[in-house]
């Protein structure tokens, strides 16, 4: 029998049994809580009856969190700044992080959360939960299971435009419920990654629906749901929920103030197209506490100043009108004046790791049209030539002033799976070397302009495409690049595009080689899109991924054998339950790929910054800043107080 | 002059019909639609989304349908209901994000170009009569200076020097606890102490330019012998200069001001942008970019439209100030 340990070091804690349950299985309590006061800002609405008493709101056992410096004061407002138009993940980063389970802040372990306590059975394919008891929506109305299985329902409606684990066409989930507070994930196959996936960011995507609050937009459970949509304006029920329901974190999730959450805070002004703040109170009921049962936030209302202008955020928080903001501002370019006004602005910089390997990802097109290209681009030779030409010292002296180490796309130093070998290599300036192994992928002869010519006598001409938008040291570092290759023969080409045409380029398996950055740098299990063909991300073999993924079958092509012996390992990988096996196997894709080096990595990502007023406490220096392993978020900023 | 106003309306609704055409066919041109830019987005953010989704977005959405039939929808709904279509983005109506917003442009803009005319004509008029003096050269050198610096950066310098002398960050157009509230006495008094920094940056350039091209104009007429003749019958200098060569030299002004307010909304973007300000500018410019196109297909219209009726308000003042035009037609 397969049983888990939860990690519980730092939560007091009594063994609790649960009945009824066969499996082994240790579980996170709290003992009651002791009579606590209540958050001052309440305090009016309870005496007036308005509000139940702390103890009616609280489960029988809140998480309790270890505050990072020490136990907070109440008060205060957290003042933030968001672009208006696509910026729903700043929030979702921010106060949204609340799903079954959570991260450590060191993201290791996955701790609980939502969910007091779990089981797995032996072939991983069923997951047993147990909800604190006497949880409630930010209305005071209970959660329970309900609407756990309200949510998996939404998920599997094919007209509810959204997509999670619950409803992974490879391997759906189905909820049982066993009572008000357990229930169970059941798979068809097994699912070793359910735990990972439901302590990042996209496991707030099984939590996010109330029954009580949305069954009303859905024609199942409400007859007249039709009706109340185009009574609304809506063309269909679906648009209608998806404006008032919106799952995990879509924009319109921040929209609609009547949505109830779990969340810290609750909207009080909404993000909207014309919206000049938004703006959030503390949530009476929510679930957390600290070490003394003082019920958590700390912080009574956030602020978030919604504007297209990063200059005036910029000078917001050097004005010190910003409490802590890492998101938009925390440029390269920014770093020296807000270094420089930490006295005026009275604000601190902290560091920010990034979970990204390398700076710059450059990724050949193994998939190529033109038999030519394809096969020169699949040679690892060429790959090795083009890696050694490159002068990484050049590029971070003047790119990064300095700041970060020749690096190839592999597992970052701060990772387990960091291997020393497999981030270097290749990585030394050596153009004779480069040439030898140019050569020896058929690059002999040099045309009349210098450029080796391909097997079919044409220049070696490789097209790369970019968004500088996103990220505008990528056009300094590929503009060196270029000058460094050229003195190998190699001719690049930089092609500047939107990022709409970056992604419609794609299926049309229109391109030469793209850049983007190195994602999996310490997700390394959870991101592995250059150490294999993992997904639509692995634009070096787009036709491959699509015979893995099986998502767009009418481009899909046959891998080669390495590919596909990657392919099986992480297919293992995903089903198996115990985590050191999964370690194990994740090593032997990252053998593979460190064997054939599909892609060609810079330098390591630098790390950035964060600014935080010195009156904000228990924020961690540093933070690491991952999608997956959301920021500030997974830092606990409901225990952050104002000195 | 009944005739005239009406062969110029019929022209109108023709012109704003087209507009309307080009103005979706434009917003179509791009690779791609609103949804291939949300997943990019969502991509850059380190977030995947199932293509079985998006295809029932976009099936909902109506986006995989012909451009005749989109366009058709959208101009038909307009017509009909008024209804401009929805923001993909913000999952509303166009008409409930456009107007809030529209309104912030013209109350903004108008005010730029209150001063820019308050401002500019008398100066102009001054450099024109006293030709060569210091004042002239002193309305010279401003006028190029303010002509020279983009607005954009005016608007940072202004911005960097409020923090660096008075610890104030300018941005937006309403304090905090204003933002929300409806206009009352003490929001207008609080619009005002906050537009003043985007009027003067939106107003300088076109200051400067309403300043050159009024000496200019009014320089040519200075010469000619009607004013001489006015001179000679002993009016007064400053009736013999209001009274006639002004109002001759106002008319290559008054027949552009059908351009000023796009011309405004377009320039104003990126100062927009940098100050933060709510109007219709940031919202073209991210519409554009999501392509969410019935907002971008909404608001070029509506500049359109806004276009064609400054033109309409500016053939009616220049026949009401220069009579040549007024009775031409008779």
């Amino acid at each position: 029998m397969f049983s888990r340990r939860l990690s519980t070091a730092r939560m007091p804690l009594r063994a609790w049994a649960v009945s009824g349950l066969s499996l082994v299985v240790l579980i996170a309590a709290i003992g009651p809580v002791s009579a606590q006061e209540e958050p001052p800002m309440l305090a009016d609405r309870v005496a007036s009856g308005e509000l139940p008493p702390l103890a009616e709101r609280l489960p029988s056992n809140p998480l309790v969190v270890e505050p990072y410096e020490s136990i907070g004061t109440y008060g205060g407002v957290w003042r933030m700044g968001m672009r208006g138009g696509g910026d729903n993940a700043l929030i979702a980063k921010t106060v949204g992080y609340e799903g079954l389970v959570r991260w450590d802040r060191q993201w290791q372990e996955v701790v609980p959360n939502l969910a007091a306590s779990w089981e797995v059975n032996e072939d991983a394919t069923e997951y047993t939960f147990t909800l604190r008891e006497g949880l409630k929506w930010s209305d005071g109305e209970p959660y329970t299971t309900r609407d756990i299985e309200f949510t998996a329902a939404m998920f599997h409606d094919p007209e509810y435009p959204a997509n999670s684990f619950i409803n992974d066409q490879n391997n759906p989930a189905t909820v049982e419920i066993i009572d008000d507070i357990t229930f169970k994930y059941v798979f068809e196959k097994p699912n070793g990654m359910l735990m990972d996936t439901l302590a990042s960011i996209n496991g707030t995507m099984a939590v996010s629906i109330p029954y009580h609050y949305c069954s009303q937009f859905h024609p199942n459970y409400n007859p007249g749901a039709e009706q109340l949509a185009t009574d609304a304006g809506f063309q269909s029920w679906a648009l209608h929920m998806e404006d008032k329901c919106a799952w995990g974190w879509e924009t319109s999730r921040w929209t609609n103030p009547d949505l109830p959450n779990i969340y810290a805070w609750k909207i009080t002004e909404p993000l909207s197209g014309t919206a000049a703040r938004v703006r959030w109170e503390r949530n009476p009921y929510y679930w957390k506490v600290d070490t003394d049962g003082n019920q958590l936030p700390y912080i009574d209302e956030l602020d978030m100043r919604v504007s297209e202008s990063l200059e005036e955020l910029t000078l917001l928080a050097l004005n010190g009108q910003i409490d802590f903001q890492d998101r938009h501002i925390a440029t390269n370019t920014n770093q020296a004046v807000f270094f420089d006004g930490q006295d005026q602005g009275d604000y601190r910089l902290g560091s920010v790791v990034r979970s990204v390997s390398s700076s710059l990802v450059l990724q050949l097109n193994f998939n190529h049209d033109d038999p030519v290209k394809q096969e020169l681009f699949q040679n690892r030779d060429f790959r090795i030539g083009l890696s050694h030409a490159i002068d990484r010292e050049e590029i971070i002296d003047v790119v990064f002033i300095g700041q970060g180490e020749p690096f190839q796309v592999a597992p970052r130093p701060e990772s387990h799976f960091y291997d020393e070998e497999m981030a270097k290599q290749y990585t030394e300036f050596d153009p004779d070397l480069a040439i030898e192994h140019l050569e020896a992928a058929g690059l002999t002869e040099i045309g009349a302009d210098g450029i080796r010519l391909m097997s079919n006598g044409e220049p070696t001409r490789i097209t790369v495409d970019v968004i500088a938008a996103l990220r505008p040291e990528w056009i300094d570092i590929l503009e060196l690049m270029q000058l460094h290759l050229a003195d190998v023969g190699i001719q690049i080409e930089i092609n500047n595009i939107d990022r709409t045409l970056f992604y419609d380029k794609r299926p049309g398996n229109d391109y030469d080689a793209q850049v983007w950055a190195g994602d999996g740098g310490l997700d390394v299990m959870q991101e592995p899109r250059y150490y294999f063909p993992s997904g639509a991300e692995s634009v070096w073999a787009f036709k491959w991924q699509a015979w893995y993924t099986g998502a767009t079958p009418e481009i899909a092509e046959e891998p080669v054998d390495w590919v596909k012996e990657q392919m099986a390992l992480y297919t293992q990988l995903t089903q198996e339950g115990d985590p050191d096996v999964r370690e194990d196997l994740m090593r032997e894709v990252l053998a593979i790929a460190k064997e054939n080096f599909p892609v060609i990595g810079v330098s390591l990502m630098p790390d950035g910054y964060y600014i935080a007023r010195n009156n904000l406490r228990n924020v961690s220096d540093q933070l690491i800043d991952a999608w997956l392993f959301p920021q500030p978020g997974g830092y606990d900023p409901q225990q952050w107080y104002f000195e | 002059m009944l005739g005239f106003i009406i062969s110029r309306l019929i022209s109108m609704v023709l012109t704003i019909w087209a507009i309307s055409l080009v103005a979706f066919a434009i917003i179509q041109l791009p690779p791609g639609d609103y949804l291939t830019t949300y997943v990019a987005t969502l991509s850059a953010s380190g977030d995947r989304v199932d293509p079985r989704v998006i295809e029932a977005l976009r099936e909902q959405y109506g986006l995989g349908q012909p451009f005749i039939v989109q366009y058709w929808k959208w101009v038909s709904g307009i017509v009909t209901a008024g209804d401009f279509g929805q923001s993909f983005e913000w999952g509303r109506p166009v008409t409930e994000l456009i107007w809030g917003r529209l309104g912030n442009s013209i109350l903004l803009e108008g005010l730029a170009v209150i001063v820019m005319w308050f401002v500019a004509l008398p100066i102009g008029v001054y450099a024109a009569v006293n030709k060569y003096s210091l004042g002239d050269y002193l309305a010279t050198i401003f006028g190029f200076l303010g002509l020279a610096i983009p607005n954009f950066l005016f608007a940072l310098v202004l911005m960097y020097l409020g923090y660096a002398w008075f610890g104030v960050v300018m941005g937006g157009l309403f304090s905090p606890q204003f933002e929300g509230a409806h206009w009352s006495f003490a929001r207008v008094l609080d619009f005002l102490s906050n537009a003043w920094a985007p009027v003067l940056v939106l107003a300088t350039a076109g200051t400067a330019q309403l300043i050159r091209v009024m000496r200019a104009n009014l320089l040519d007429e200075l010469r000619k012998p009607y004013v001489t003749t006015a001179r000679a019958k002993g009016l007064p200098e400053w009736r013999v200069i209001l009274k006639y060569p002004v109002r001759v030299a106002l008319n290559p002004l008054v027949s552009t001001i059908g351009w000023l307010l796009p011309t405004l909304v377009s320039s104003s973007v990126i100062v927009s942008v940098v100050m933060n300000l709510p109007t219709a500018g940031p919202m073209l410019l991210r519409s554009l970019t999501t392509q969410d196109m019935y907002l971008a297909g909404t608001l070029i219209l509506l500049l359109g439209v806004l276009t064609v009726i400054g033109t309409l308000i500016s053939d009616l003042i220049l026949a009401w100030i220069d009579p040549r035009i007024r009775y031409g037609g008779e």
